[in-house]
């Protein structure tokens, strides 16, 4: 009997344990979706640009006392107790003492024309000469104060010049190539000069110098590895790399030339690397109205300055053809040339990662890579299909047909849009401008957390097009989207946006006023 | 973030020990005479079920609010459905009290 009561217990408890562990897991499932969903690295491809990068809670942290101790006379710092300080201080001295000494020479030079017998001539320096600090007096200004009250740090000033430059100088000789890629490197996170010449000349120089002489890589297939691995340091979320075609150069308007006239595809524009960065996904969600291009726009740009001025630090040609410093190139064709991605009903590529939403730039270069082939993710099965981005479309520019056969862009078959009419809806569109909706729109714009990318996988690999049709059908059936008149200006339309605007986009938020709300219909 | 800390997934691993000896003290106290495709089934409705959870709230982690409680509501008959019978199936099989 008592057994039998003992046996009840232990099975009760058994049971209740497992049902607080179900209750328990099926809880933890849940918050753990919920996280999958809203976790910011999900945002945009490898970069994590969310608000959690920061994440300690500083309000814990708050100190009790003040933070400095005050031990005497507070003052400001002066300019020249930095050695930078004194390093542009110096530069000034020194220029002013060249002008003075050219002044000099040029009275000599006179006087050696005018005066001295035919043939005279001045004496030329002998030797390297050893570099050496000027003496205190030598000095004025500020600085001469500074050394004057400190002359400990004259002393030590003058053994960097003296002694440790110099030695560097020897130790760069001996094993600067040892530092060969880190020099790239940092010269790649420097700035870029504008392009104001022709790829002739633009393409070979590296700020006002011609760039070094080219470095020899293993193979191809190794140059290729390298900059792809330091495009994705410099910010490409994806990268590919093929050979230039002479029919994606625009035939006019080359950046640098006088004449913008029409010309050959320049003979160094071997290869182009392509590669893209993705707007940040919460804005983009917000377009038409609420969503800008400007984001992927600059962040390509810069990965696209870097790339450049990387390619010419190791001795290659280079130009950039980015958002901002204009192309001298169609962007499509490459993308798909270079294995990126695949054309869409809606004329831009869509890629496996992000779909349509990102942004591109390129740099042309001589340096010999190996290329990446396109590649076929069912995107133009997809396509036909779904027009979610046809349907949506505020200026009814994306073709509703069932195919593209028949469609000609300059001898090329491909799905075309209207751009003048997708250009004017641009024109009536408020906030930073543009419209981006058939990019957002797209199913394969997605995030990447498990749930899309899951979907991403299934679809790929799926022969038989029912994952398609799936998706397409939840995308139209579960997914709440205005239609495409309410992405209109008012009366026929609200400004509508694809989705709310994230908060950090809300006038009312944060800032003390009442603006007119047309999505409401005021 | 402790919803995307691998302590999270430990948990949801160690809690399934003892919902596993629960439901065997469960079944046997039913009578249920479970055998491995009966223990096959009922671990892939249980699945399914984590899975649609798991679904639905990275939806609505997303912002998709309204997506998620569509799929919830299209899922949970499914759920149903799949539930009925496994009970069903379970039950045929119960031995006389």
């Amino acid at each position: 009997m008592k057994d039998k009561k003992s046996n009840l217990t232990r099975r009760s408890f058994l049971k209740a344990t497992g049902a607080v562990a179900a209750g328990i897991q099926i809880g933890a499932v849940a918050g753990a979706g919920l996280a999958a969903g809203s976790d910011p690295s999900t945002l945009t491809g490898w970069q994590h640009l969310g608000d959690n990068t920061q994440f300690v809670d500083r309000s814990k942290l708050v100190l009790k006392g003040k933070p400095y101790t005050i031990v005497g006379e507070t003052r400001r710092c002066e300019y020249v107790e930095s050695p930078f300080g004194r390093n542009s201080y110096m530069m000034r001295n020194m220029m002013e003492q060249r002008r003075e000494k050219m002044k000099r020479q040029e009275i000599e030079d006179d006087y050696v024309r005018d005066v001295a017998p035919e043939g005279g001539q001045r004496a030329e320096p002998s030797g390297p000469q050893k570099p050496s600090f000027p003496e205190l007096n030598s000095f004025s200004g500020p600085l001469l104060d500074f050394y004057k009250k400190f002359p400990e740090i004259y002393e030590l000033d003058k053994i960097r010049t003296e002694s440790i430059m110099p030695k560097r100088s020897e130790d760069l000789k001996k094993y600067g190539d040892y530092y060969t890629l880190i020099d790239a490197w940092a010269n790649a996170w420097g700035t870029s000069e504008r392009i104001t010449e022709p790829p002739e000349i633009s393409d070979f120089k590296l700020g006002r110098r011609s760039i070094p002489d080219p470095l020899p890589f293993k193979s191809p297939k190794h140059a290729s590895e390298l900059l792809k691995k330091v495009t994705h340091h410099f910010g490409a979320s994806m990268v590919g790399i093929t050979k230039l075609n002479p029919d994606w150069c625009y035939n006019h308007s080359l950046r640098g030339s006088k004449n913008r006239g029409a010309y050959e595809k320049p003979e160094h524009w071997k290869y182009i690397i392509a590669f893209g960065v993705p707007h940040q996904w919460e804005q983009v969600q917000s377009n038409p109205n609420m969503g800008t291009s400007s984001d992927a726009y600059a962040r390509s740009t810069i990965a696209a300055r870097r790339l450049e001025t990387y390619i010419k630090s190791l001795g290659y040609a280079a130009r950039r053809h980015s958002p901002m410093d204009g192309y001298d190139l169609v962007a499509v064709p490459i993308l798909v040339d270079a294995g990126l991605g695949q054309q869409g009903r809606h004329g831009v590529v869509v890629t496996p990662e992000t779909g349509s939403n990102f942004r591109v730039a390129f740099v042309t270069t001589n340096l010999e890579l190996e290329i990446d082939k396109p590649i076929d993710f069912g995107v133009n099965e997809f396509c036909t299909t779904c027009k979610i981005c046809a349907d949506i479309c505020p200026s009814q520019s994306i073709s509703h047909a069932d195919t593209n056969e028949g469609m000609n862009t300059r001898g090329y078959n491909h799905w075309e849009i209207n751009q003048t009419s997708c250009y004017n809806y641009w024109m009536q569109s408020m906030g930073a401008m543009g419209c981006r909706l058939c990019i957002i729109a797209c199913p394969y714009s997605r995030k990447n957390n498990w749930l899309h990318a899951l979907a991403r996988k299934a679809d790929t690999g799926d022969p038989t097009g029912l994952v398609n049709d799936g998706l397409t059908w939840m995308q139209e059936k579960f997914f709440d989207t205005p239609e495409a008149a309410e992405y209109l200006p008012p009366p026929d339309g609200r400004f509508a946006t694809f989705r709310d605007p994230p908060e950090w986009l809300q006038v009312s938020k944060y800032l003390d006023m009442n603006p007119l709300d047309p999505t409401k219909g005021q | 973030m402790f919803t995307t800390s691998m302590l999270l997934m430990l948990i949801i691993g160690l809690v399934t020990v003892p919902l596993v000896m629960g439901a065997v003290a469960l079944t046997r106290d039913m009578k249920l005479n479970m055998n491995w495709w009966k223990w096959t089934l009922t671990g892939l409705w249980y699945f399914l079920l984590l899975f649609c959870i798991y679904l639905d709230f990275t939806f609505m982690g997303e912002g998709e609010i309204a997506a998620a409680w569509k799929l919830l509501l299209f899922e949970g008959v499914i759920l149903l459905i799949l539930g009925v019978g496994l009970v069903r199936i379970l039950l045929s099989g119960r031995s006389a009290v």
